[in-house]
């Protein structure tokens, strides 16, 4: 059959994978602590159909051959690790890395996935859990007769309980940082999981060590742009009409063959 | 048998060919870094023991448009775009040095700089490692440093170059894999030879330069001219069966 359907085709495919990275970053617009993701296109590999340089006659060659590419496809969506904006929200428990890192949120199986979601809450034993009600890795207990949870830039979490005048230190929350933090896997739930082409996390105190500092009552909004991803969804969405415009019109010429020969 | 069967034939065939360079040429429209492939037609006459009546067309591709894609920003500090003419060296699995002009970069696990695509970017002496870093830069001349982890973040530490490399064009050809290398008859005996004068843009992807209204005209005349070829088939078809009549009346 006709090989520009199948190039095409490759074609069509990758401008669709694309539309949902697009459609998805959008999406997520007002998530919290969301990064953006990007596709990467790479073209496929390309068939030799006539050596360069093969004898037209017995003592001249031709100077080139024919080499036809395969269409391209999608290499993989990588994470852009951008800052989002601060947002001031005055909650106590809301937390903001400003810098690298991740906070550490302890999963129900044992695990530990990595967030730049700082929108926490107490759950009823008093532990510092993020919306999904996974506590805060190490956990930090905040008794019941206590008040004006302060959060400090290096982590250090006080407060002042009832009975005291001067307030009690409660715990440190600690970042992690990764070498390549593009490497992470996303699990969804604003989480992501380390993988091997993130490395290890490297754990350290706010502000200490490249990385960035706690900042409370503020969270990281998503550092999806608009703009930006308008003007790649038009013109992904054109290319994917151009791509269709040469199935049909290969279409038509196998039409048109089958109609006139035979 | 009417031997123009046989030329429309080969003809339509040489179209179909020609159509899934420029479909290919479409497909990578949003390839950062692509370059398009021309696609040509040559005659080729048949000599031999007879009068010379008879040249068949041949699809070709005589070269890629090497020429820059528009600059796109990104921001992002590991996207590297080259500046005028040449090309950035990487290396791929196969340890050779080839050149591309698609320069989004990763630091993977061992500090190794990659494109997104895996292979290993060249700096001064083979691929470039970085140490842990809080912040890297990539300069217009293709220095990178690095704020090292826990320094001071206004002692940038200079830690290697990219290699830039400006060979003449007519000694370059693109591989089976996409990217860009010398041609066999042009290697060089050692590596490419770095070029000091080139720039680079961080923060800036170059597009693809594949004109994509030109590659759907060119699809669509090509599909036109198929049309033709194959008329060509049925009218040499018409001619063997009015042949074939006036014979049956004898």
């Amino acid at each position: 059959m006709h090989p520009a359907l199948w190039v095409s085709k490759t074609g069509l495919s990758a401008q669709d994978t694309n539309m949902s990275t697009i459609s998805n970053n959008l999406a997520n617009v007002n998530t919290t602590g969301f990064k953006r993701d990007r596709a990467v296109f790479q073209d496929l590999l390309y068939q030799i159909d006539r050596q360069p340089g093969g004898l037209n006659t017995q003592n001249s060659e031709l100077p080139s051959g024919l080499q036809l590419g395969t269409g391209v496809r999608i290499v993989g969506t990588t994470k852009q690790f951008s800052q989002g904006n601060l947002e001031v929200t005055e909650q106590p428990l809301d937390l903001a890395v400003n810098g690298r890192g991740f906070m550490q949120i302890l999963l129900p199986d044992g695990q530990i996935a990595y967030t730049r979601d700082g929108q926490f809450q107490l759950n009823a034993d008093g532990d510092i859990v993020n919306p999904d009600g996974y506590t805060l890795e190490p956990n930090i207990n905040v008794p019941e007769d206590a008040t004006n949870v302060t959060i400090g830039k290096d982590g250090t979490v006080s407060a002042v309980t009832n009975d005291q005048a001067a307030p009690v230190n409660l715990g440190e929350i600690t970042l992690v940082d990764f070498i390549n933090p593009q490497g992470l896997q996303a699990i969804g739930n604003n989480l992501y999981k380390a993988t091997n082409a993130s490395g290890d996390p490297a754990e350290g105190e706010p502000g200490i060590g490249g990385l960035g500092t706690l900042e409370q009552g503020m969270v990281e909004a998503s550092n999806v742009e608009v703009v930006e991803e308008l003007v790649n969804m038009i013109t992904t969405q054109r290319a994917y009409e151009m791509n269709s415009k040469v199935v049909s019109a290969t279409d038509q010429m196998l039409q048109f063959i089958t109609n006139n020969i035979g | 048998m009417d031997k123009a069967l046989y030329i429309g034939m080969s003809g339509a065939k040489q179209n179909m060919l020609s159509q899934q360079a420029h479909a290919n040429n479409l497909a990578n429209v949003s390839t950062t870094g692509f370059k398009r492939d021309f696609a040509q037609a040559r005659s080729m006459p048949v000599f031999g023991e007879h009068h010379p009546t008879r040249a068949y067309a041949m699809a070709e591709r005589p070269g890629t448009d090497l020429s820059a894609g528009a600059l796109m920003d990104t921001g992002r500090k590991l996207d590297v775009a080259v500046e005028g003419d040449g090309w950035l060296a990487v290396q791929n699995q196969q340890g050779e040095e080839v050149f591309t002009r698609s320069g989004s970069m990763q630091i993977d696990v061992n500090g190794l700089m990659r494109l997104s695509s895996g292979e290993m970017v060249m700096g001064n002496g083979g691929p470039v490692a970085l140490p842990p870093f809080d912040n890297v830069q990539v300069g217009a001349d293709g220095t990178i440093s690095v704020v090292p982890v826990g320094g001071p973040p206004d002692q940038l530490v200079e830690v290697d170059r990219l290699k830039l490399v400006n060979p003449p064009r007519e000694a370059l050809e693109k591989g089976e894999d996409g990217f860009i290398r010398r041609k066999a008859g042009e290697a060089l005996d050692g590596p490419e030879p770095p070029d000091a004068n080139m720039r680079v843009a961080s923060g800036f992807l170059e597009s693809s330069n594949v004109n994509a209204v030109e590659e759907m005209i060119s699809n669509l005349q090509l599909s036109r001219q198929y049309e033709m070829q194959v008329k060509i088939m049925t009218t040499a078809n018409e001619n063997s069966e009015a042949s074939a009549r006036l014979l049956q009346n004898l």
